[in-house]
């Protein structure tokens, strides 16, 4: 058997960029035919695909790393690059919902009533539900680092503890979100006010749902005893994408709903 | 007074259930997966574990066909 003479990891052939290529063509096509021809077939078939992909990638990524030793620290290196790579993007992508807020925000047009809020939009108390959300986010920034620090000085019983009370901070937060949605005053429809707010909560409220389904993941895989004090960079990569969208939320607080009040 | 006895003798099943939970224990099954996907059957590691592997693989693959084939369709009808 040939060994390797270098620490970089040469994957195994590997099916899944192919199913998640299809998927997301499926998912992507399945969109438009459902929006023109109320047909869900294709949409259903892409999301199950991608989802499917997603559980057996990743999971070959946990064995690669795991049980089969090939995360040296210069492929751990690359890890790490990437994830902050992908998070930039990220940041990117919610740039571009913050730029359509202020840009229809700081010179409000005759239509919407020369001011913002606009003419007839009742906005949400800053200092109600949404304050409570960021304590709550802020919490579980604190609980997601107390996990980390509780990893690397290997106490197994905390760090289980105090990645569970993230979670539930996360789904905390999600569900009161979801409530404020139900009770909201206006719509998605309500102009211009109703997208920008909508659209960026909204994704934000879906990287949430990711981070904590991330974090759970972590939860896991530390019952399983998969992370050790020295190597944890899945629980790292999820702590970093957790503050992301701490800091997104942040962000939001203080323009869309603290300063567009 | 049957119903009474009753309930205490779930009562009892309950509380043994729930203190025998907080003494279980996971086991730490970390190196026996590390036998498995160290070795040498020149597997590729996405059907390494087993037949559970097979199966899922061949779900995917098989889903992945038909998505494809239903999208050429579509488009084409289109």
């Amino acid at each position: 058997m040939a060994h390797q003479v270098h620490a970089y990891h040469m994957v195994d052939p590997s099916p899944w960029p192919l199913t998640g290529a299809v998927g997301a063509l499926l998912l992507t096509s399945g969109l438009a035919i459902w929006m023109h021809f109320h047909n869900m077939t294709l949409l259903t078939l892409g999301l199950i695909l991608l989802l499917l992909t997603m559980y057996q990638w990743w999971r070959d990524i946990v064995r690669e790393g795991t049980f089969q030793g090939h995360h040296t620290p210069p492929v751990q290196k690359g890890l790490r690059y990437g994830m902050i790579l992908f998070i930039t993007s990220e940041v990117f992508f919610f740039l571009g919902f913050f730029w359509a807020f202020y840009h229809s925000s700081l010179a409000p047009t005759p239509e919407l009533g020369g001011c913002w809020p606009p003419t007839g939009i009742t906005p949400l108390d800053p200092f109600e539900v949404p304050l409570l959300n960021t304590a709550v986010l802020l919490a579980s920034g604190v609980t997601v680092t107390w996990a980390h620090h509780s990893i690397m000085e290997g106490h197994r019983k905390e760090a289980i503890q105090s990645l569970t009370l993230t979670i539930l901070l996360g789904f905390y937060f999600t569900f009161l979100q979801a409530m404020e949605y139900y009770e909201a005053p206006f719509t998605i429809a309500d102009g211009v006010y109703g997208s920008t707010f909508f659209v960026a909560t909204g994704f934000h409220g879906l990287h949430v749902i990711i981070g904590s389904t991330f974090l759970a993941i972590c939860l896991l895989r530390q019952v399983l005893y998969h992370f050790t004090s020295e190597h944890h960079f899945g629980f790292e990569a999820a702590a970093w994408y957790w503050h992301f969208v701490d800091v997104v939320w942040l962000f939001l607080y203080i323009s869309i709903y603290w300063w567009g009040s | 007074m049957s119903m009474y006895r009753q309930f205490y003798a779930l009562q009892q099943v309950a509380r043994r259930s729930i203190s025998s939970s907080v003494r279980r224990q996971v086991e730490n099954k970390v190196p026996q997966k590390q036998k498995v996907f160290q070795e040498d059957n020149g597997m590729p590691v996405h059907l390494k574990g087993g037949s559970a592997d097979a199966l899922l693989y061949r779900t995917t693959m098989a889903l992945t066909v038909l998505g494809k084939y239903t999208c050429l369709c579509n488009c084409f009808k289109l």
